[in-house]
């Protein structure tokens, strides 16, 4: 690094340019790991803000709530089972239309019991005698909706059932799959969407479990498929798209950065073919002037990055203030700048393969 | 090493070297079996008109390329069998060039032009500085020291090459066109300081020039035409 650090210090304009490149895409990489968290986080917020260790889901159905239906026989196995907690949750998806002439709105609409431990969660920030202290007699919104002008006693109508509710409270419930959360009872979930036909069913068993529970046993004895509350959020629409997307923009960036800076070093290389020619006319080995290089691309790439990264996590933080759902993520933005290292790293290589093929003897301006 | 009694090899011999290169669709022999030896302590001037292959001699005596056929003997020892790895070491310890305008790197002072040979040859960072100091001293430049070389003059410049190359130690030195960019009484003082060099030190020397200045300090005088060397006579300047 003897000649790489000297000529970063003295001749550091030649490097601004692609020094400024691996900046924006630093930039842009960060940005789009903070909007891919803020997306999934959204997407999820309403699972994860719930006090459960794991869920138990019909068999095959994925971890979507819409494809797995259990029934009190399953519900019944789980409770049996030392250590763990377990009780039923109904979730889908509804339009509720306003009574008072308002904008309807979309609901995920989560039954659960009153006397569950998920009830501690839509109590949360709900008003007083909202329950008969047996049924939760209406919606506990999230406080978004409160946000948008909904008011505790607005009553609304879900949408091909006829069954009106109150709103009788708010709390920081969350979305599930980008749809704000609605609580309700869960004699009242089921009443929505089957009707007089519910026959005890409902969509999944919410669980806390112990570390260490046996529950491939426990599957087999209830006939379910538990998944922990982490794999769970597969399940919820939009979630593997928005991911799969969001990785393959910043797979593309990663790429286009490596070629970048690929470009940049073999234009550099090529340009100093005497210089490299002099080096191994002075004994220098090969190998030595690959270190010197790539110490220089290094601190270059990694001192973009840095900067890139950090502009990136100023600009998440001014926009987390406002609607988009954007989040700062240390562990993310670490990986992401990391990544995009390596690959800068990796992209320059090609480029130093041509500083083995340069003979020391151009350095008398002689050609082989 | 050589025995007891017999005389030290020349650090520096050639034996029947030739090189030739593509031209068009037929070959251009540039060195035609040539051979010389060159004993420490010596000057060997080569002339030669432009494309004779004076820079070509030098590639192959230094070692920086390959000749087809024949051979180069450092302290009396053959290279044309030595794996790239070794030859790069023999230049590194053994050989030393200075070049027609300078060859400086740019991001680098005057000192630290030297410094990297150090570096180069894992010396120890400030025994190389300490050295690298006392040969600037040794050729004038004691004063600009950490100048760069855009802010040095042709001379200074050449004079940084001259030190550069002898911060190695080495046995060889081989000077390509060192006069050539620059005026009557520099190419004077340069020419000087390479031969004050040569003796202090003991190096056996190759000036390549398309000028006469450097035969003033000459103690054999080459002229390359044709690939072959011819031996001109020179008023008669012993080795010390």
């Amino acid at each position: 690094m003897f000649l790489a650090l000297r000529e970063l210090r003295r001749t550091w304009r030649r490097f601004v340019l692609v020094g400024l490149v691996v900046l924006l895409v630093a930039t842009l990489s960060t940005v789009l790991t903070g909007l891919a968290n803020g997306l999934v986080t959204d997407g999820i917020s309403g699972l994860r803000s719930l006090p459960l260790t794991h869920l138990a889901f019909a068999p095959h159905a994925d971890a979507t709530f819409s494809r797995s239906t259990l029934d009190r026989k399953a519900l019944d196995e789980w409770r049996q089972e030392p250590g763990a907690e377990s009780t039923p949750i109904g979730v889908s998806f509804v339009n509720a239309a306003s009574e008072s002439g308002g904008p309807s709105i979309d609901l995920a609409l989560f039954g659960i019991d009153v006397d569950s431990f998920l009830y501690s969660e839509a109590h949360q920030g709900s008003s007083s005698g909202s329950t008969d202290g047996e049924r939760l007699n209406g919606l506990v919104l999230s406080h978004e909706l409160e946000e948008d002008g909904v008011e505790i006693g607005d009553r609304y109508r879900i949408d091909g059932t006829g069954t009106s509710l109150p709103v009788i409270g708010f709390t920081f419930g969350g979305t599930y799959g980008h749809v704000p959360i609605a609580y309700t009872d869960l004699s009242i979930w089921q009443q929505a969407l089957y009707g007089d036909d519910a026959k005890g069913r409902f969509s999944a068993i919410a669980l806390r479990l112990p570390p260490g529970f046996d529950v491939a046993a426990a599957d087999r004895r209830a006939g379910t498929e538990t998944l922990t509350k982490e794999e769970a959020y597969s399940g919820s629409p939009g979630f593997s798209a928005e991911t799969a997307t969001m990785t393959l923009i910043r797979a593309f960036l990663l790429v286009i950065s490596a070629l970048i800076v690929g470009a940049f070093f073999t234009v550099l290389t090529v340009q100093r073919t005497r210089q490299i020619g002099l080096l191994k006319a002075m004994g220098a080995s090969s190998s030595y002037v690959l270190r010197d290089g790539i110490g220089q691309i290094t601190a270059v790439v990694v001192l973009s990055t840095a900067a890139g990264a950090l502009t990136g996590a100023a600009i998440i933080a001014l926009l987390s203030r406002g609607d988009v759902p954007i989040e700062l993520s240390l562990p993310g933005v670490l990986s992401s700048a990391g990544l995009l290292v390596a690959t800068g790293i990796i992209g320059s290589l090609f480029a130093f393969r041509r500083i083995t093929r340069v003979e020391p003897a151009i350095a008398l301006g002689v050609e082989q | 090493m050589s025995a007891v009694g017999e005389p030290a090899a020349p650090p520096l011999g050639l034996r029947d070297l030739t090189v030739a290169v593509p031209d068009g669709d037929r070959t251009r022999t540039l060195l035609d079996r040539v051979s010389f030896d060159v004993a420490a302590g010596e000057i060997l001037v080569v002339t030669g008109g432009s494309g004779s292959g004076k820079s070509t001699l030098l590639a192959a005596a230094g070692l920086l390329r390959r000749p087809d056929s024949g051979e180069v003997l450092i302290n009396g020892a053959p290279t044309s069998s030595l794996s790239e790895r070794r030859r790069t070491s023999l230049r590194r310890r053994d050989i030393a060039i200075v070049y027609q305008a300078a060859n400086l790197l740019p991001a680098l002072t005057a000192i630290e032009q030297l410094e990297i040979i150090g570096h180069i040859n894992r010396e120890k960072r400030s025994e190389a500085r300490l050295r690298a100091e006392s040969l600037l001293v040794e050729v004038g430049l004691g004063e600009r020291l950490h100048q760069l070389p855009g802010k040095m003059s042709g001379g200074e410049r050449q004079r940084v090459g001259i030190a550069r190359a002898l911060m190695a130690g080495p046995s060889v030195l081989l000077a390509d066109e060192p006069t050539a960019s620059l005026d009557k009484g520099l190419s004077t003082q340069i020419s000087e300081l390479i031969a004050v060099q040569t003796e202090r030190r003991g190096l056996a020397t190759i000036i390549v020039s398309h000028d006469e200045t450097p035969l003033s300090h000459a103690h054999r005088h080459l002229h390359l035409a044709g690939g072959r060397l011819d031996e001109v006579e020179l008023a008669a300047r012993p080795l010390s």
